[in-house]
């Protein structure tokens, strides 16, 4: 039954980024893959982000960045997350991600990390089994 | 197809590396032919086509010496941090050889939010120089003489009006105010902040507000209209910026009209912002038929009779979209030829961007090699020369007559709808939607071929060189601000923003009110929050923050 089931995931930008081509673009690539896509859009804030992911069910969260300040809000969101009971649901982000900060990334929990150069079957790759993983976690808890 | 691991034969290999043709399209889409002869021109009349440079309709060029008479302004874009940290920048670029200053905002001062923020107080500084009160400009351009250094601000909310505050409490006359900035409200509508956060009406309503005070107050200040950059950077085509573009200046003009305002008042004070992608005769064809269609519109569509008013200055930022993150030093050659795109277009002022604009904030070195660039261009490789050097040759001639016609048809199908209608209802995004989505359809595919991207990727790279600055001017900016906003006359403040409110609120232009409040001590939050709520909407666009104070209460 889980693998049947479609990937659920909600896709934004947080802060006051208005960079949204590459967003709107892997929204529609992952539709196009068959992934069922939230789009949030731009210009959320970490509790409202937090508020949709919960409510929607999401399989997986797909954070965007074009601007420099995505250290301070994956931490703030992931916070967030873990503070609601949510600190499970895993995050990708995309977008302008400098190589140094990949570490840190990792260390806020973050495995997804795609930017210029990825390619949507890497991406599909890692939503498949970092969604997979997330809901059989689930299964067991429940 | 490499199979079981084994090395691939020398012949498959140098089949591979076979350079062939990925694509017959222009980059914007446009079909091309094999070549171009004296039988594609269609019809065409040089004098009421083409004309000599600084001649009707100016496809040519604006002016008839060119860069004989006005070099191009060499620019470069510098902000970050606190307004110290980018003065320092600015002395820099200046002591580099640049000509020009541009300074851009960060992203909460081009959004008028204050850094004291509570959702987003974070991004302080970090993509541009914070600049939320007049008295911040005034540190920036600290001994800076108003009417005489041309700063370019990249900046379009309130921008003019805080500029012109600091202008006021300096003694120095708005008439004789100089520099520019870009207040093309809808199109930030239209790029990234969405329908929500800047409605269409009310962008048109900051727009015509502020092009109407500028004009009518300081005619010597440019604006940048429309911002057709960001348009492109979006997901527009050269076709679609041309035609989104017009659309966008013919509604802010049929607008002032109707306040009174002659054709001749406002065009003068105009230049279009522009960009340069890597296609490089599709750029020149661009600029070509942008000055000619523009001229017509002008001069047919509003009785322009003023020379000025029909011949269009443009300003050129080279495209950032275009630029690659896979071994970042390609992009000075991408560089390279869409600034001479920019030159052999006519255009009057060039921002070369820098090589790393696709990993961060630029580095001095990438700057100076900006500079650089573009200085090679004027002394070595001829491009000042001589005016419209491709004027004449068939494939461009015909170019610019094929983006032109597609131009219109396009700006003529948006106008059917309204531009603003067209922007409520998805329309505009949806263009955009629909480029990038076949730009990354056609790259996936390889009929599109980006070098560093999805061909001739490098292999695993040291991580490129990064810009990095001291936090600590720009919380002890922060520090400050908070300090400006507890110790203040605040009375007067209060008054002063219920100013702008009831003003804007009464249908009335606020520009001046605006003005008055800056020079107060209100911040560029409070102001544009007056300005949002007169117009209907909530005081914080995000909705986080409510007013500091009733609009609605009577001024003492």
């Amino acid at each position: 039954m889980g693998k049947a089931r479609i990937i659920r995931c909600v896709l934004g930008m947080l802060g006051t980024d208005v960079h949204t081509k590459g967003i709107r673009t892997l929204a529609q690539l992952l539709r196009d893959e068959g992934v069922e896509v939230v789009y949030l859009g731009e210009h959320n804030t970490v509790p409202g982000m937090a508020s949709a992911v919960i409510q929607e069910d999401a399989d997986i969260v797909g954070l965007s960045f074009s601007t420099a300040a995505y250290l301070h809000y994956v931490r703030a969101f992931r916070d967030e997350l873990i503070s609601r009971g949510a600190g499970d649901v895993p995050v990708m982000v995309g977008g302008m991600i400098h190589p140094d900060d990949r570490a840190p990334l990792a260390e806020m929990g973050i495995e997804g990390i795609f930017g210029p150069g990825s390619t949507v079957p890497e991406i599909m790759a890692f939503m498949s089994r970092a969604a997979d993983a997330y809901r059989n976690a689930g299964a067991v808890n429940s | 197809m490499r199979s079981n691991g084994k090395p691939p034969s020398l012949a498959a290999s140098l089949d591979e590396k076979q350079v062939r043709l990925s694509r017959t399209r222009t980059w914007g889409g446009l079909e091309t032919q094999a070549s171009y002869g004296p039988n594609d021109a269609n019809e065409r009349d040089y004098k009421r086509d083409l004309g000599d440079p600084g001649e009707f309709p100016y496809t040519r060029g604006a002016y008839p010496q060119m860069y004989r008479s006005r070099m191009w302004t060499l620019r470069n874009i510098v902000g970050y941090g606190a307004p110290e940290d980018t003065r320092d920048g600015i002395e820099k670029t200046l002591a580099a050889g640049g000509t020009g200053v541009n300074v851009v905002v960060d992203t909460l001062t081009q959004q008028a939010l204050d850094p004291d923020h509570p959702a987003f107080g974070a991004e302080a500084g970090l993509e541009g120089c914070s600049l939320p009160t007049a008295r911040d400009i005034d540190r920036l351009l600290d001994g800076v003489d108003l009417t005489k250094v041309d700063v370019a601000w990249h900046w379009t909310i309130m921008a003019y009006q805080m500029v012109a505050a600091v202008a006021v409490k300096r003694g120095t006359p708005l008439d004789k105010l100089q520099g520019s900035h870009m207040p093309d409200h809808l199109q930030e509508t239209m790029c990234g902040w969405g329908t929500d956060l800047l409605p269409a009406q009310l962008s048109q309503r900051a727009t015509v507000d502020c092009v109407e005070y500028c004009v009518r107050n300081s005619p010597r200040w440019t604006l940048g209209l429309p911002q057709g950059y960001d348009l492109r950077e979006a997901g527009l085509s050269p076709v679609g910026e041309i035609a989104i573009g017009m659309a966008v200046v013919k509604g802010v003009l049929r607008d002032l009209e109707k306040r009174g305002l002659d054709i001749d008042q406002v065009a003068p004070s105009i230049a279009w912002v522009s960009t340069a992608d890597v296609d490089f005769f599709e750029e020149i064809a661009k600029f070509r038929a942008l000055r000619r269609m523009w001229a017509r519109t002008m001069r047919d569509g509003f009785g322009a009779q003023d020379p000025r008013s029909m011949r269009l200055r443009i300003a050129c930022h080279t495209s950032g979209r275009s630029l690659v993150y896979g071994q970042p030093l390609n992009n000075l050659s991408r560089v390279a030829v869409q600034s001479l795109a920019a030159l052999l277009g006519g255009v009057q002022s060039v921002e070369a961007c820098t090589y790393d604009e696709p990993i961060c904030v630029p580095t001095q070195e990438a700057r100076e090699l900006a500079t650089r660039t573009q200085q090679i261009l004027a002394n070595e490789i001829g491009a000042a020369r001589t005016a419209d050097p491709l004027g004449g040759s068939y494939y461009v001639e015909a170019l610019t007559d094929k983006v032109e016609a597609e131009a219109a048809k396009l700006m003529a199908e948006i106008e059917e709808i309204g531009l603003l209608a067209a922007i409520d209802a998805g329309r505009i995004a949806q263009l955009m939607d629909d480029y990038n989505l076949s730009f990354r359809r056609e790259m996936d595919s390889g009929e599109r071929i980006v070098i560093g991207a999805n061909a001739f990727a490098p292999p695993e790279e040291p991580p490129p060189r990064r810009f990095t600055f001291d936090p600590a001017a720009t919380q002890a900016h922060v520090r400050r601000f908070k300090e400006l906003k507890a110790g203040r006359d605040g009375d007067l403040v209060k008054r002063k923003v219920r100013d702008v409110y009831a003003t804007a609120k009464a249908g009335n232009n606020c520009s001046q009110a605006a003005i008055d409040a800056f020079v107060a001590d209100a911040t560029l939050g409070e102001v544009w929050g007056a300005f949002r709520m007169a117009m209907g909407r909530p005081y914080d666009g995000y909705r986080v923050i409510e007013a500091p104070f009733d609009f609605e209460a009577v001024s003492v």
